[in-house]
């Protein structure tokens, strides 16, 4: 069963008039890396904001887990899925970059010595260990942008949605990033990767659904089915 | 009625000048309506000023109750054993005061009426130092990015996963109290890198500026000005003999 | 040219840039590339006057630009010389139109009204946004972000031009645009400086430059290094 479905959803900006997104049908399961792809302004990241309930479609419905999403309260939502903003501004909050990744954790009640653990676990992987006590947001943006990333992460949601996760990243941290999205993949996982970094979609996405001007161009299809475009 | 931004800026501060000087809930009364008349004859509807003014209404409220109960006099209209509560003086205080605040921001609304850069422009053409003109506008731009930021990290926080309505009380004061700082430091970041990318195009380089537009002022407007002025400081001069 | 730059956060403290030197021709386009955390974004930051005028932290060495130093520029003088465009394009804009923006660099440098209208004109067209003009900034895509902030700075139609992390928050599309201006620049005798983490994306350079930990590693023409596969691939994709 669809983790996420997206029925004939479609969302007009209050304030601009034309539609962002029209009639959009899509089904994600927790077991593919799907990609969103699209030229600039075709509506990308406003379709992720839409499920992660952000923002509400103007139509159509959003079922998350089975249930309606507008059933959730953001915070159920946060504890499902895990979303990484483009602008890693938007997400850093606290005072250093252990707090920061040990956020959700600490939240939820685990124990000191185990958010600890995975604190000291994240800093590691993603090579932030030397930033430990720094305000987040001194650091750089490619910086920035990883810990961003290792605090969704930390969290450890059932599915993930990454809005440009390589924007600010070298060559050599793109492919770390890629090689833990996929372990994690491998572990049950589902995500949404929106990029332009078609290197890497190419490398991470089973599936590809393209997006223009607000309606999906294309859809390679959930594994096993055979692609079918609109 | 294409106004230029510097009439209704006179407009704004005569109303909110009459509207400060007035005592009574009656004249205060006739301000106000004068207010949503003006505003509804620059297009603004009924409805629209209403959702405006509703973020107020709970100050409005709060003010209300403690103007009555503070500021007593007169008829004692309740009581509580030998306490007055409410009394005719307080009532008519509490008004006054409410209607004060609605109408000084529904006057404030004339300034969604035109951009920042005709406010700019406007001030200029009066010989205000433009960085002067500039630093009112990017604080006035700066609010909606704080209230944003604000937005951004209660939206942030709670995709990572915190139930904000379950949070009692005390954890929740804490928690914001621990957010804020860097809420509030993020934004003075933010502020700076602002500062020095207009410097790098050449902010101040210059003690003047040229613009790419100039603002005119029309009969019309000329007219508007003189009849909010001097209307105005007839009214003043009524209200102290 | 940079001569001998040093740049401390504060005294006593690690040392973000050591000892760089380097000199980039008119009509040149040079890259900067290396790992996060390289001292790329600092490095621009030297050259545009922003951090010997902005910022604290100790700064020895020259940096000098058509002959002139830097440090002895008035702080916004500079704006003459060198154009900036950083990489948030979010904490650049701040214009109630995509057409006041622009205007904004011609303004301050008190050209007439007709020449400033011709600059918006000629950058809204080069960069292909004359659709966005009446366009509030704050309200844009990323991507239109992007093109915007760095429109900002090309209506200064300075002889340096540099860039931070222009290419990532472009698309496809975005990126040939902004190259093909970056060459027509080139081709109008200005210097580019650029940084960038795809190297893909900047094809078209004329000279590379690697830096690790402060450090300026390598500086050469393009295809050299990129043909030495090993340097490479070992500064900046550790495979």
């Amino acid at each position: 069963m669809a983790f996420l479905e997206l029925n004939r959803v479609s969302f007009a900006y209050p304030k601009r008039g034309r539609s962002a997104l029209t009639e959009i049908d899509l089904a994600l399961g927790r077991d593919e890396i799907t990609a969103i792809v699209g030229p600039n302004g075709s509506g990308k990241t406003t379709l992720t904001k839409l499920m992660i309930g952000v923002l509400q479609p103007s139509g159509g419905q959003i079922l998350l887990d089975g249930r309606p999403l507008a059933g959730y309260s953001l915070g159920e939502i946060g504890r499902r899925v895990g979303y990484v903003f483009q602008n890693p501004d938007l997400q850093l909050f606290c005072g250093t970059v252990a707090e920061e990744i040990g956020f959700g954790l600490t939240n939820r009640g685990y124990k000191p010595e185990m958010v600890e653990e995975r604190v000291q676990f994240y800093l590691d992987y993603f090579e932030l260990g030397s930033y430990r006590h720094v305000f987040p947001l001194h650091l750089s943006r490619g910086e920035k942008q990883r810990l961003a990333i290792a605090a969704v992460l930390a969290n450890e949601p059932l599915f993930l949605i990454l809005d440009e996760p390589t924007t600010g990243l070298d060559a050599y941290r793109k492919k770390l990033l890629a090689d833990y999205l996929q372990k994690i993949a491998r572990l049950g996982r589902g995500m949404i990767l929106v990029s332009h970094d078609e290197p890497f979609v190419g490398r991470m996405a089973e599936r590809v659904v393209t997006l223009k001007d607000g309606r999906i161009q294309s859809d390679s299809g959930r594994k096993g089915n055979t692609a079918h475009e609109s | 009625m294409n106004l230029d931004p510097r009439t209704k800026m006179v407009m704004v501060v005569c109303l909110s000048g009459l509207a400060l000087l007035y005592n009574t809930p009656g004249q205060l009364l006739l301000v106000f309506a004068v207010t949503v008349a003006l505003l509804m004859i620059f297009h603004f509807e009924l409805g629209v000023i209403r959702d405006y003014l509703k973020p107020f209404l709970s100050l409005m409220l709060f003010l209300l109750v403690i103007q009555c109960v503070f500021s007593p006099g007169g008829k004692v209209l309740v009581a509580a054993g030998p306490v007055p509560l409410i009394t005719a003086g307080g009532l008519s205080t509490g008004v006054s005061a409410v209607l004060r605040i609605m109408t000084v921001a529904a006057a404030a609304m004339l300034f969604t009426t035109f951009s920042s850069r005709d406010f700019i422009l406007g001030l200029v053409q009066w010989k205000v130092p433009y960085e002067l003109a500039f630093m009112v506008s990017i604080a006035l731009r700066f609010l909606p990015v704080f209230r944003d930021e604000l937005g951004n990290v209660v939206t942030a926080v709670q995709l990572r996963g915190v139930e904000l309505k379950k949070v009692p009380w005390r954890e929740k004061m804490a928690l914001y109290r621990r957010l804020f700082f860097p809420v509030v430091y993020g934004t003075m970041l933010k502020a700076r890198q602002l500062a020095v990318s207009m410097e790098a195009r050449g902010f101040r380089v210059y003690p003047r500026r040229t613009y790419l537009r100039r603002l005119n002022l029309l009969g019309a407007d000329i007219a508007v000005m003189l009849v909010c002025l001097v209307s105005t400081i007839m009214l003043i001069a009524l209200h102290f003999t | 040219m940079v001569r001998g730059l040093t740049y401390q956060y504060r005294p006593g403290g690690p040392f973000i840039l050591k000892n760089i030197n380097f000199q980039a021709a008119r009509g040149e386009i040079v890259v900067v590339a290396g790992l996060s955390g390289c001292g790329k974004s600092t490095l621009c930051f030297c050259l545009c006057g922003a951090i010997r005028h902005n910022r604290d932290g100790v700064l020895a060495g020259e940096v000098l630009i058509n002959g002139k130093n830097v440090r002895e520029l008035r702080a916004a003088g500079l704006a003459l010389e060198v154009g900036m465009v950083f990489q948030d394009p979010d904490t650049q804009l701040f214009s109630p139109t995509v057409e006041d923006e622009i205007a904004f660099a011609p303004e301050n440098l008190c050209l007439p009204p007709d020449r400033i209208r011709e600059r918006v004109e000629h950058v809204l067209e080069l960069l292909g946004i004359a659709a966005l003009r009446e366009a509030n900034p704050y309200r844009l895509s990323g991507g239109e972000k992007h093109l915007v902030a760095l429109a900002s700075v090309l209506a200064l139609d300075p002889p340096v031009l540099l860039l931070d992390e222009v290419m990532s928050g472009l698309d496809g599309a975005g990126r040939k645009k902004v190259a093909a201006v970056l060459e027509r620049l080139r081709g109008a005798g200005k210097t580019i400086i650029a940084v960038e983490h795809d190297l893909e994306a900047v094809d078209f350079a004329d000279r590379l430059m690697v830096m690790e930990k402060g450090a300026l590693l390598r500086y050469d023409r393009a295809e050299t290094l990129l043909a030495d596969r090993d340097f490479m691939g070992e500064k900046l994709w550790h495979s």
